[in-house]
Parts: C-alpha cells; sequence; structure tokens
C-alpha cells in the first residue's frame, strides 16, 4: 500500500494534465498536499492502533468515546458546515497551518514520553510526515501569495509533563490528539478537494475536449 | 483484631478481655454485696444516708457519693467522716464529695445527716476494692489526613500528670466511615503514662482513599495502674472528629498514579456529583460499592502486573468519564552477578543482571547507584534510551589513583521498595585487557622475529601474561606464554625464536595480566615469512641413464627446501640452474655419485600388483647384501623410457614400502621399480607394474570376423591398449545370437537369456575364437566385451551372415532340371510315335479356299463397291470410335448448386472490381501465382487475381455443345490419341498455341491448365478461359469434369474440401 502510494506519488508529475510547460500553477502543489493527507491519514491509521494499545483498554476499545477532557489546547477540526463553507481559500489555509503546527508540537512531547522505542520509532516517523505536510501546505500558501501565519509571542504551543496533569488525563489527551489529528486529515482533504477542484483551470477542459474531438 | 492485639501486647497485660472479666466479676461481687448491705440498712433504717459510692479518675482524690434520707430536703447538711488515725469529718450541703485517696484498707466512713427533726447516721466501710477507676474522657486534639497516602494522623494529650507514673494506658480507636458512621476500624494503642502530660500521634492508612468517603474518628482510654486494687473501667468515648475532602465540580477518580505491589488489594473511588454507571480495570468491569451521595468504589484483589503505560480505572459516567492509571509492579530485585572488572586499570566496569523484571517502566523504573565504600564516590545509572541488552546493565567508576581495593554496593530502588549488592574486589586482579592492536612482525634473523602491538591501559605496576599463536601452514599451532613487565606507553616488544628459516608463520596475541582473570580477544592475525638460511641438509637424489644411455639425468626434491619453491617438483640437470641458488650443493652431490655401477641389470620378471585405496604396498624380502637403502621409483607406464615420476627412499631395514602420491590416478598403470642399494651402487631388485585401482575398460576390444563358413565364424580381436584398459586384463566375454541388424538388439547380456550364448575367454592370450555348430545362412549377432577387476568394459558388437550350404543348392537346382529333361525327352518319344494321330486330331489338312473357285467373289465387298451389298456376311468395322459423353456432366451441376453456397455468389460483383474485390467467403478467389504467362499478362494486365465461381467452373460441362464449339480441340472429354483438329477458331489463342502440342500422346486434359497447382492454391493460366481449373491436373480431370458417376454420392467432400480452403485463405482479408 505504502508503496503503491509512493509510486503514485513519483509518477505524479509524469500525468500530462498536472505537467504542463510554462507555470504549473497552484494545481501540481495542491494535488501534491492532498496526496500526502491523504497518506498521512493511512500513515495515522496505523500508528494510532499501535498507540492506542499501548494506551490500553479501554482506549484501545472501537467503541470508547470518551469527552473531552483537558484537551482544551488541541485545535478542533470539527466545525459548522456553514461556518467552513464560508470560510475562504486563505483561511482554509491557514487554518490547516496553524492547526499542523500545533499538533505538530503535541506530537513530539508524545514522542518524548512514549516509554518503548519501537513507539518512538513510530511517533518520529510520522513526525517527519507531518512536517512534510506543512511544508506542503506552506508551498500552497506561497503559490497562491498567502502570507504564513506568524506565531504570537507566547502562544508557541509547547508541550509541558505537567505534574498537576495525572497519567489518565495524560492518556486522554494522548487520545484526544490522535483523535483531533484523524479529523483534521479528513477536513484537509476535503479543503484541499475543494481547493483542487477550485483551481482546475477549464481553458484546459475545453482544449483537451478539442483535442480529442480532432482525434 | 484480638489476634493482633495479643501478639502485640506487653507481658502485664496479655489478656486484657480475661483481665476485664476478673474485673467485671468482682465488681459484680462487690455491688451484690454492697446490694445486700445497703438493703439491709434500708431495712433496718430506711432514714438514713444509703448508697455510699466512691471513683477515681486520678487515683489520687475519690469522689464519692450517697443518697440522702428520703426525709432530708435539698440543701440539707451532712456530716462525713473518715474514720481513720485520725478522724476527719467534713459538713457539707450536698451528697457527694472529693476526698484524698485513702490508703489501703478499710475506712469506716459515717456520714450524718443533719435534718431539722434530728440527725440520722450511717456507717460504711469504704475500701480501695470497692473504688471505681475511670478515667478522664480523652479527647482528640487534631486529627489530619494525608490524602495522597490515604493516612489519618491522630494527635491527643494523655494527660499522665493527673496519675501516677509507670501507669499504662490502653487507647482504644475507632474509625468510622461514610455519614451512617460505620466502624470499620477499632484499634487499641498501648502507652505508658510518665507522670507528664504527653501527646500521642497514631496513623492509620485507609484501604479506601480519604476522598471518598468522610472518616470519623474516637478515643477513648483505660488506665491499667498495678498498685490500684479497685474496679478499673473504660473512659468514655472522645466526641468524634472527622475528615473530609470538598469536592470538585469536576469527577475524580482516586487514588491517581498509584503504585503498588504485585498480587496487592486495591480500592478505588469515584468523586463524582453524578450517577456512576459503570467502573472497569483495564477491560474488566468491577461492581460498585456505593458510597455517600453518587460516589463510589471498587476493590480490586490480587492484581496483576501491569503493562508498559499502566493499567486503566476508568469510570463510566453519564456524559463524563474519569480515571485514574495504577501501576502494578514489583519491587527491584537483587541486582544479580555483580562484577567489577578493568580494561585498562584506568576505568572500572561494573555489570549485573537486574534479575526479575519490575514491571514498572519510565519513571517508576529501577534507579540504580554505585557506591564506593572506602572513597565515598557513587556513580549513577543512566538508563540509556534505546537499550538494546536489557538482561545486563553497567556503570563505569572512574579508578581512584593508589587504590587498589574496592568494596562496591550497588543500590537499586524503585517506588516499591529496594534492595542492594555488595561486591569488594582487587582491581588489579579483575584486568580484562583490550584486544591487542597495531600488531607487527619484524625480522630478527631467519628463526627469530620480535613481535610488537599496542595494548592500552596503565600496566605499569603489573606485569603481563601474553599468549603468542605460531601457526605454520600444514602443521599444528603452538602456543607460547610470554610475561612481560607492563609499561604506561603500552607500546610492547617480545622477540620470539625456535623459528623455522624462510617459513610462512602466522601470529597473533592475546593477553592477560599476571594473576590472570581473563584472556584478552586474540589480535588480528599477522602473515610473516621468516628470513632464508644456508640449507642445512642436501636435497633428496636420483639418477638415470637417457634412453640412448649417453646421458645421466640427475633428479632431486627440492621439498627439503621447504614449501618455498615448488613442494613436490623434481628438476633435472637439464634445468636452467641459473635461478637455483643450491647450485654448488647439487654439484657436490654429483661428485658423490658412481654412474657405472648404477644399474645392474638383472633379468627380472615383473610382476602385478593392485593398490589399496590411495597407496600401493611393495614388499620385498630382507637382503643383507643391500646396505644403504632401497629406492622405489615410479612412473606413468605410457610414459617413454626412461620416466620418472617420483621416488621414494626407504631404510636398508624395510621389506615394505606403502607408496603414496597425490598424483596416483586410479585406471592409470603405473611403473615401480625397487632397486637395492649397496656399496657398489644401486641394482633393480624387482619390477612391478600395478593399478592404484583397477577400473572397467574404457573401449571394447576390436574384433573381425576372419571366416565364415556354413556353420562357423572365426572371430578375430585386437588388444585394448593399455591406457584404455584401465585395469590388468582379466578377460573376455563373447555373446552371440541369431539376430538380424535391425531386429536383433542384445540387451541385458548379464541377464542369461537363454538364447544369448556366452563365452568367456579367459586366456588373454587368445586372440581368436571359433564359433561353430551355426545354421548356415543365418544372420548372428556377435559382441564382444573385455575385463579387469575393475569390471565389464563397453561392448562392440558385430552381424555375420553365415555361408549357405552348396551342397544342398546344387541338389536343388540338379533334380529340377534332370526331371524336366526327362519329360521333355519322354514327350518328344511319345509325340514323335503318335505324330500321325496328333497331325490328325489338331491339325488336319484344311482345303485350300482359294482353290474353290465359287467363292471368288468376295474380294472387293469391302472396298467401297456399293453394288454389291448382298453377301455382306459381317458389318463393317469403323477405325475410330468417339464417345462424346455428355451425360455425367448434368448431375455434376445439381451437386454444386446443392453443396455450395457460391452458386448465390453474384457475378457482377465479382467483375465489376475485380482489383478492389475483397474475397469473400462465397466467392473463393483462384490465386495465381506469378508463372509467365504471355495470355494472362496480355489479357488481365497486371491482375494476378481472378475470381471464379462456381457456375463459371462448370460452364463447360453445363454447355458441351457450346464448348465444343469454342474449344473442339482443347475441350474435355474423351479424344483419340492421335486426333488432329482441323477446326480451331481463329480467335482463340489458346487454341492455337495447342495446335503444336496435339501431335502425339496427349493427356485427356488441357496441359496448360496443369500449371503447379493445388487444390489449396487454385489458379488458372489464363484469365479469358472459360476453361478454368484448380487443382492437380488429376484432380481436374477426375474430380471437376471426368467425375464418374460415383462421385455423386459423395458430393459434400468435394465441395466442402474447397470451400474450407477458401474459407482459411479469405481469413487474413476479412
Amino acid at each position: 500500500m505504502l508503496a503503491c502510494l509512493c509510486t503514485v506519488l513519483w509518477h505524479l508529475p509524469a500525468v500530462p494534465a498536472l505537467n504542463r510547460t510554462g507555470d504549473p500553477g497552484p494545481g501540481p502543489s495542491i494535488q501534491k498536499t492532498y496526496d500526502l493527507t491523504r497518506y498521512l491519514e493511512h500513515q495515522l491509521r496505523s500508528l494510532a492502533g499501535t498507540y492506542l494499545n499501548y494506551l490500553g483498554p479501554p482506549f484501545n476499545e472501537p467503541d470508547f468515546n470518551p469527552p473531552r477532557l483537558g484537551a482544551d489546547t488541541l485545535p478542533r477540526a470539527t466545525v459548522n458546515l456553514e461556518v467552513w463553507r464560508s470560510l475562504n481559500d486563505k483561511l482554509r489555509l491557514t487554518q490547516n497551518y496553524e492547526a499542523y503546527s500545533h499538533l505538530l508540537c503535541y506530537l513530539r512531547g508524545l514522542n518524548r514520553q512514549a516509554a518503548t522505542a519501537e513507539l518512538r520509532r513510530s511517533l518520529a516517523h510520522f513526525c517527519t510526515s507531518l512536517q512534510g505536510l506543512l511544508g506542503s501546505i506552506a508551498g500552497v500558501m506561497a503559490t497562491l501569495g498567502y502570507p504564513l501565519p506568524q506565531p504570537l509571542p507566547g502562544t508557541e504551543p509547547t508541550w509541558t509533563p505537567g505534574p498537576a496533569h495525572s497519567d489518565f488525563l495524560q492518556k486522554m489527551d494522548d487520545f484526544w490528539l490522535l483523535k483531533e489529528l484523524q479529523t483534521w486529515l479528513w477536513r484537509s482533504a476535503k479543503d484541499f478537494n475543494r481547493l483542487k477542484k477550485k483551481m482546475q483551470p477549464p481553458a484546459a477542459a475545453v482544449t483537451l475536449h478539442l483535442e480529442a474531438h480532432g482525434f | 483484631m484480638d489476634i493482633y492485639l495479643c501478639s502485640k501486647r506487653p507481658s502485664w497485660l496479655v489478656d486484657n478481655r480475661r483481665m476485664r472479666t476478673t474485673s467485671d466479676f468482682q465488681w459484680l461481687l462487690s455491688a451484690f454485696v454492697l446490694l445486700y448491705l445497703m438493703n439491709h440498712v434500708n431495712s433496718q433504717r430506711k432514714e438514713t444516708p444509703y448508697d455510699l459510692k466512691c471513683t477515681t479518675n486520678n487515683l489520687q482524690t475519690w469522689d464519692c457519693s450517697w443518697k440522702a434520707p428520703s426525709e432530708a430536703g435539698h440543701g440539707t447538711l451532712s456530716e462525713f467522716c473518715i474514720d481513720n488515725r485520725s478522724r476527719s469529718c467534713y459538713q457539707l450541703a450536698r451528697t457527694n464529695i472529693e476526698i484524698p485517696a485513702l490508703s489501703r484498707g478499710d475506712h469506716e466512713i459515717t456520714i450524718r445527716s443533719l435534718q431539722d427533726a434530728g440527725s440520722s447516721t450511717s456507717k460504711f466501710i469504704l475500701n480501695e476494692k470497692n473504688i471505681s477507676l475511670i478515667p478522664d474522657t480523652p479527647e482528640i486534639l487534631n486529627l489530619s489526613a494525608d490524602f495522597s497516602t490515604s493516612t489519618l494522623h491522630v494527635k491527643w494529650n494523655d494527660k499522665g500528670s493527673v496519675y501516677p507514673r509507670h501507669s499504662n494506658v490502653i487507647w482504644e480507636i475507632k474509625i468510622l466511615r461514610k455519614k451512617s458512621m460505620e466502624l470499620v476500624k477499632l484499634v487499641t494503642h498501648n502507652t505508658t503514662l510518665n507522670g507528664k502530660d504527653a501527646v500521642h500521634h497514631w496513623s492509620w492508612v485507609s484501604d479506601l482513599p480519604l476522598e471518598c468517603a468522610t472518616h470519623y474518628v474516637g478515643i477513648r482510654c483505660y488506665v491499667d495502674n498495678l498498685l490500684f486494687s479497685g474496679h478499673k473501667e473504660w473512659s468514655d468515648w472522645s466526641p468524634v472528629k472527622n475528615v473530609s475532602w470538598t469536592p470538585a465540580s469536576q469527577p475524580k477518580v482516586f487514588p491517581q498514579d498509584k503504585v503498588i505491589l504485585v498480587g496487592s488489594d486495591i480500592t478505588f473511588c469515584c468523586v463524582s456529583q453524578e450517577k456512576v454507571l459503570s467502573a472497569q480495570i483495564g477491560s474488566t468491569y468491577c461492581p460498585l460499592i456505593h458510597l455517600d451521595g453518587e460516589n463510589v468504589a471498587i476493590k480490586i484483589r490480587n492484581i496483576s502486573v501491569s503493562d508498559s503505560s499502566g493499567t486503566n480505572v476508568v469510570f463510566m459516567i453519564e456524559d463524563n468519564v474519569c480515571g485514574t492509571v495504577v501501576f502494578a509492579g514489583y519491587p527491584p530485585d537483587t541486582p544479580q552477578k555483580l562484577n567489577c572488572e578493568t580494561h585498562d586499570l584506568k576505568e572500572i566496569i561494573c555489570s549485573w543482571n537486574p534479575g526479575r523484571p519490575t514491571g514498572l517502566v519510565g519513571p517508576r523504573n529501577t534507579s540504580y547507584t554505585l557506591f564506593e565504600g572506602f572513597s565515598g564516590k557513587y556513580v549513577r545509572f543512566k538508563r540509556v534510551e534505546v537499550s538494546t541488552n536489557e538482561s545486563y546493565h553497567q556503570l563505569l567508576f572512574q579508578m581512584v589513583p593508589n587504590q587498589e581495593i574496592y568494596n562496591f554496593t550497588l543500590y537499586a530502588r524503585n517506588p516499591l521498595g529496594r534492595s542492594q549488592s555488595t561486591i569488594l574486589v582487587n582491581i588489579t586482579e579483575k584486568v580484562y585487557p583490550h584486544t591487542p592492536t597495531s600488531f607487527k612482525v619484524k625480522d630478527i634473523n631467519s628463526t627469530a622475529v620480535i613481535l610488537s602491538w599496542h595494548l592500552p591501559g596503565s600496566f605499569a605496576k603489573i606485569n603481563l601474561l601474553c599468549q603468542i599463536e605460531i601457526k605454520k601452514i600444514n602443521s599444528v599451532q603452538e602456543l607460547r606464554n610470554v610475561t612481560i613487565k607492563g609499561v604506561e606507553n603500552s607500546s610492547y616488544r617480545i622477540a620470539v625464536g625456535k623459528l623455522n628459516p624462510y617459513t610462512v608463520y602466522t601470529f597473533r596475541i592475546r593477553c592477560s595480566t599476571e594473576t590472570f582473570w581473563k584472556w584478552s580477544k586474540w589480535s588480528n592475525k599477522k602473515q610473516h615469512l621468516t628470513t632464508e638460511a644456508i640449507p642445512s641438509k642436501g636435497p633428496d637424489t636420483w639418477r638415470e641413464w637417457s634412453s640412448d644411455g649417453k646421458n645421466l639425468i640427475i633428479y632431486w626434491k627440492s621439498s627439503a627446501f621447504r614449501q618455498l619453491t615448488k613442494p613436490q617438483n623434481k628438476s633435472s640437470f637439464r634445468e636452467d640452474f641459473s635461478r637455483q641458488p643450491q647450485l654448488r650443493l647439487i654439484l657436490w652431490l654429483f661428485n658423490h655419485i658412481e654412474p657405472k655401477s648404477c644399474y645392474v641389470q638383472n633379468d627380472l620378471q615383473t610382476e602385478q600388483a593392485v593398490g589399496m585405496g590411495k597407496g600401493i604396498l611393495l614388499t620385498w624380502h630382507h637382503d643383507p647384501n643391500m646396505t644403504c637403502d632401497y629406492v622405489i621409483k615410479w612412473c606413468n607406464s605410457s610414459r617413454s623410457e626412461p620416466c620418472l615420476m617420483d621416488w621414494r627412499k626407504v631404510p636398508s631395514n624395510s621389506t615394505e614400502a606403502l607408496i603414496q602420491s597425490d598424483q596416483f590416478r586410479p585406471g592409470v598403470r603405473y611403473n615401480f621399480f625397487l632397486y637395492g642399494c649397496r656399496n657398489q651402487g644401486y641394482q633393480l631388485l624387482r619390477s612391478i607394474i600395478g593399478y592404484i585401482e583397477e577400473l572397467a575398460p574404457i573401449v571394447a576390444p576390436n574384433f573381425t570376423v576372419e571366416d565364415t563358413s556354413a556353420d562357423s565364424i572365426l572371430v578375430k580381436w585386437e588388444d585394448i591398449p593399455v591406457e584404455e584398459l584401465r585395469g590388468f586384463l582379466r578377460g573376455y566375454l563373447f555373446y552371440f545370437e541369431k539376430g538380424e541388424r535391425d531386429t536383433s538388439k542384445m540387451r541385458d547380456l548379464e541377464s542369461g537369456r537363454s538364447d544369448i550364448k556366452v563365452k568367456n575367454i579367459t586366456d588373454i592370450s587368445q586372440k581368436t575364437l571359433r564359433i561353430a555348430d551355426l545354421q548356415g545362412k543365418t544372420s548372428y549377432h556377435l559382441v564382444l566385451r573385455a575385463y579387469t577387476d575393475g569390471g565389464m568394459g563397453p561392448e562392440k558388437s558385430m552381424f555375420v551372415v553365415t555361408k549357405e550350404n552348396s551342397v544342398g543348392l546344387i541338389i536343388a537346382i540338379l533334380i529340377p532340371v534332370a526331371v524336366a529333361v526327362i519329360v521333355g525327352v519322354v514327350t518328344s518319344i511319345l509325340c514323335y510315335r503318335k505324330r500321325e494321330w496328333i497331325k490328325e486330331t489338331f491339325y488336319p489338312d484344311i482345303p485350300n479356299p482359294e482353290n474353290c473357285k465359287a467363292l471368288q467373289f468376295q474380294k472387293s465387298v469391302c472396298e467401297g463397291s456399293g453394288a454389291l451389298k448382298t453377301l455382306e456376311m459381317n458389318p463393317c468395322t469403323p477405325n475410330n470410335v468417339e464417345v462424346l459423353e455428355t451425360r455425367s456432366t448434368f448431375p455434376k451441376i445439381e451437386d454444386t448448386e446443392i453443396i455450395s453456397p457460391v452458386a448465390e455468389c453474384p457475378e457482377d460483383s465479382s467483375d465489376a472490381e475485380p482489383e478492389n474485390h475483397v474475397v469473400v467467403s462465397y466467392c473463393p478467389p483462384i490465386i495465381e501465382e506469378e508463372i509467365p504467362n504471355p495470355a494472362g499478362d496480355e489479357a488481365g494486365g497486371t491482375s494476378q487475381v481472378i475470381y471464379i465461381d462456381v457456375q463459371s467452373m462448370y460452364q463447360p460441362q453445363a454447355k458441351p455443345e457450346e464448348e465444343h464449339e469454342k474449344d473442339p480441340g482443347g475441350g474435355a472429354g474423351y479424344k483419340p490419341q492421335m486426333h488432329l483438329p482441323i477446326n480451331a477458331t481463329v480467335e482463340d489463342i489458346a487454341a492455337e498455341d495447342d495446335l503444336d502440342k496435339t501431335a502425339g500422346y496427349r493427356p485427356q486434359a488441357n496441359v496448360n491448365t496443369w500449371n503447379l497447382v493445388s487444390p489449396d492454391s487454385p489458379r488458372s493460366t489464363d484469365s479469358n478461359s472459360e476453361i478454368v481449373s484448380f487443382g492437380s491436373p488429376c484432380s481436374i480431370n477426375s474430380r471437376q469434369f471426368l467425375i464418374p458417376p460415383k462421385d455423386e454420392d459423395s458430393p459434400q467432400s468435394n465441395g466442402g474440401g474447397w470451400s474450407f480452403t477458401n474459407f482459411f485463405q479469405n481469413k487474413p482479408n476479412d
């Protein structure tokens, strides 16, 4: 599966519709970002399984759905549909960028406290991929001419192994971190898909149609 | 609880219950006596004070009270007198009094009630035994709770100042839980009063976290003074004090992040404002224990070891969840196999096995501290992030200068406990040196080298023991131990002697200390060639005369010069000596050779020998004349003399020698020569040919048939060359049987078939064999094969036919000839004698008709004279008969219509566009090959493809008259062989061409249509010609046009084959 996705990614530039000469526009980078999002979804499924097993039952039980306790600092991915529709591209990308910046920071904290080496390796691998997604989003924003959001001083997300935080609440945070991450990836896939369709130049479609007719 | 108390109680209070029981019994007895006395008094004097009771709470004062007479009103004075040595009376307006404690013994107490109407007096006997000791109610000074440890701390004052010293006090503390005040614990606590007020502490760890429910504590005491003989009673319970936890708005579970021992019991509770639905530990649900309000608890018994992230305890609340994590594990095991050693006397490495896993990881993992007792230094174990070997831990401890003895204690600690392990080492005896590096070898001379290596470490104060491994090729390794004084610079050198010159050695080294602990690992191997030395011994030599006897060939073995030159090679004088450093030595040897006495040829029999395994054993009788030694030389027998593969010298006292050589090969014949040495030279004693191992011959003997008769065959064969014999020839096997060349296959020669005759020829000198008793003119299959002890060789076979028996043949010819002659002679005689009769019978005389005048008019009957026709006796026979067969053509058309859809083919389409016509299945094309045909080219231009359908094909038959008009000469049908056409049409060019060919024999059909056609490739030679044929001439004539009526019976086979052929031809064009 991984190899397949990698192959798809590798051959993406070879797709004629995405490989136009001249200025390719934001299309290819949006497509890549979208593909990377889907890949991260796949990767997260594997990581979450491992990590939830590490947390132990009931966290790894499929019907375990605890309320969001103490995870207020995590960026929420869920948003009202109307609100989501009303977002413009810049706001969409900015929210994505900010969310993954925070989530990446929390993930790194998660990596530091993981007890087993195998878990640490998996988390480090995912962090690297997430870093890549962050870079891709930044690239898309740069292509579209949107400035990167600057973190307000003092609001940098930091992972603190607070003593007041009990182990159970920490586990709940970890659980919610993975859950939010998954929801954000879903939302991002939707966002990028929407953006991709929006950025698709209609002229190219006409040209292709005419060419096909010519044949 | 009681048992616990009993075991912990001092001896003087061994049995509190019994003591209390005894005290109660005395009290009851006293009360009974007192009651009796009072009743007695009351019965006697009802108007006097009565019911005197005295108690004490401090043993120093007694509180006495009594009841006044019934007549006495409130405020009546009473006089209380104690009659002892000094009578003391107290007047008081109440009915109780506190008096100092009286001494032991009975005291008479007189109480007189001073009433208006007079006085009434009562006397009482007061004894200490009648006094009850009831301590004051104790008071809890402070009750505090440590919620993190679920511990209650109780603090109270024993008020010891009011009691005599050394009074024992028993405190009874009760723990009540929940608002319903359920007693959960009742414990006693013993103290001793020391005459001063003292504050006592008592702590209690609750199994239920204190946050879960309100806990109440009460206390009472019992003073056990041995000097007091009265009744002792428990004080009243103190007022209870409680501890409670103020719950937060969010539900919370207690205890949080607890680390407990595996197998212990633990209670978790959830403090919640809302109803708790369920609780689970891990994935196991637990029954809820309801506490005050909505708080619940669960009790876990015998908890099992936790996973790495701990065991989750979760309480499910409506729309919420709360939980905690518990870590169940073990205290650290005692570090096992603690061992401390050093590699370099600079740093000590202590390693140990942590033993049983604790089940606790991360911050709860076991921490280790290595403490050195003499220096007071310690190091802490830092867990490696990615530990590959969890079974062994190690710590590095920097050595203290000038300290050799180290007392190490390794402390292990985790939240559940601690353990330790100790080792005392003299570190100079625990040296495990590093692997020697930079190992080098240098020459000293041809038999000695210097080894140098680098061994890091501060070994200046000790001696090193090093082991050198010396290995020669094809030799057993040698180990030499050397002791070296340790140096500071870590570089060591040592000389190694007793080596062989010009020899390749492989050295390696390892070291330890003189007080051996462990060898280091071996250093890298170093190969070294020692320098050359003067040869100590001459070479092994042999010499032979050359075949012409003019030259003497000297051989020597260079193996004496070790393996540096060619090890097993021999050289001879014919070689170039310029590169032989031993030239001078060889010449010296040469001078000692006496060529003239080299060979003493004897008349020797050549013997045979067969080896065993890899060698061949030669034996001989001891000859006392042979004083020097024996020499056995051998060579491959296939080589021309003089040949020498090798030789071997054997001491003169030997009588056998096992000759072995890597050059020996099985199946090869070797010549062995045994020479004995006497003073005058070598003498050939024995000549032996032999094989190391015999093999089967690889060729069959060549044999020929020398002579063949009617009943015998003489076979002759040749010898097999020695190289192909591969063993000593033991004989031949000759097989023969009847059989032709093509049919007879003499297989399974060994199976002993009865029809195969075998002759075993064991006389190997025999080269011919006559096989007799054969049948004449019969083919025999002969097979010959040779065999050795190594097996049967391949076979060679031959077929021979014996000669015919000539006598019989002659007889067989002569007898019929003789019979025929006799018969002829007899017949001739008979005919001659009966000639008249024969003439009359078979050849009577006939009268000559010419002589008959009456018949002369018949001469010109057939000469066309129409006038004389009356006497014709025979009809006129024509010279030629022409038969025009037309009847058979009509059914053919019918057949074609039935069998083929070709009839439906529109002719127009095929004619309209012959060039562009794509062949369809209805109209199989007839493709003409490019053969030179002027008529075709002329008529059809470049077109090589014509189309024919069945109608056109059968047109000639369907219209015989028309065809006859067009092609009277070339048409189908019977024609006389010599018939010449006389009505050729002008426009029929083909017919004109045929004119030239009509002379002489002609086939039934047009010869031009015989052009190399086949049924698969129908063609036409003339596109304009209506006489179109396809297939072979035979098929044309016999099947299509001259097909007999029987062909009508199977019309489908004809049309079907054609149709399929065309279908496949058309296939690519579809």
